[in-house]
């Protein structure tokens, strides 16, 4: 399924942290506090345990959005992009 | 002629548990694992990490505690056994003595509740209840599981015969492919192989 993980962490390490667990998840950052990727429900379970165990609980809020697929084709973007094939592990090799 | 093999001479082989549990995942787990010697690495999965964690938490704190609401009236945990005749070893979490003279393994787990018990689960109690009943001599004819995630949630597993049946075929099976070296057939679903560490190994 698509996950979108969208935080608002106030220390920076824990910060650095948990776009460190999103990145080695395998989900890719769209925006500074914004990931998106592909990830199948264990996946998912395991990087919201990882977050959970690394956030403040009572100062930080993380969200975790899955998505369908049929939903992501309707996002809209407005100014700078992110590659929607690069996300949804559509493209399999970035060289050639 | 015909040459006869003395069984009683052989040194007894045994499986972990946990080598059971993982053929019933999937047999090409023991093959990848065992015959091939590669390593699962799953210290890299936070997930057992975690569960490990529990484990060693659950043994320290309170070990005087008996569940009376499922009637215990005494305990054991972190039990290792071992039978040369089941060829089997591996250690229960608690073993519990139950008031109607019977006795239950207790096995932790840290996941959350779900509605039914996954197969790997209801065999690995079969085989501790199987230690269990040959180690202590009484009859053992339930399991529990705790759901760590599920605020401890405790579930009763009744065993039924045909259970113990497939625990026993899962360890002759383990052996058979450990001794054979045979490259057995998969068994996993699609979502099981997504989250299988063999995954770019296994064809």
């Amino acid at each position: 399924m698509l996950v979108w993980v969208v935080y608002d962490i106030e220390k920076n390490p824990v910060r650095s942290k948990v776009a460190k667990a999103c990145l080695n998840a395998g989900i890719y950052r769209v925006q500074k506090s914004v990931f998106l990727g592909e990830l199948n429900a264990t996946q998912v379970d395991e990087l919201a345990l990882r977050i959970k165990h690394l956030i403040d609980e009572q100062r930080d809020s993380v969200y975790i959005f899955p998505m369908c697929r049929e939903d992501f084709g309707h996002v809209r973007l407005l100014g700078q992009a992110f590659d929607k094939e690069l996300v949804t592990d559509e493209v399999r090799a970035l060289f050639l | 002629m015909k040459s006869e093999l003395c069984f009683s001479e052989t040194p007894a082989v045994s499986i972990t548990i946990t080598q059971a549990m993982a053929y019933l995942f999937c047999p090409r787990f023991t093959y990848f694992e065992e015959c091939l010697g590669i390593p699962e690495h799953e210290e890299t999965r936070f997930k057992v990490l975690m569960g490990r964690e529990v484990h060693a938490r659950k043994i320290k704190i309170n070990p005087d505690y008996l569940r009376k609401r499922i009637n215990v009236v005494r305990k054991a945990v972190s039990v290792y056994l071992a039978s040369p005749t089941l060829q089997l070893r591996g250690i229960v979490d608690e073993v519990l003595w139950l008031a109607d003279g019977t006795l239950a393994p207790l096995e932790y787990k840290f996941a959350e509740y779900r509605p039914f018990v996954f197969g790997t689960h209801r065999t690995q109690l079969c085989l501790q209840a199987l230690l269990i009943s040959e180690a202590f001599a009484a009859p053992v004819t339930r399991g529990y599981l705790v759901y760590v995630r599920s605020k401890n949630f405790l579930r009763e597993v009744p065993f039924r015969p045909n259970d113990f049946h497939t625990a026993r075929r899962a360890v002759q099976e383990v052996l058979r492919i450990i001794q054979s070296g045979r490259f057995p057939r998969q068994r996993g679903t699609a979502a099981q192989c997504a989250d299988c560490c063999y995954r770019n190994l296994c064809v």
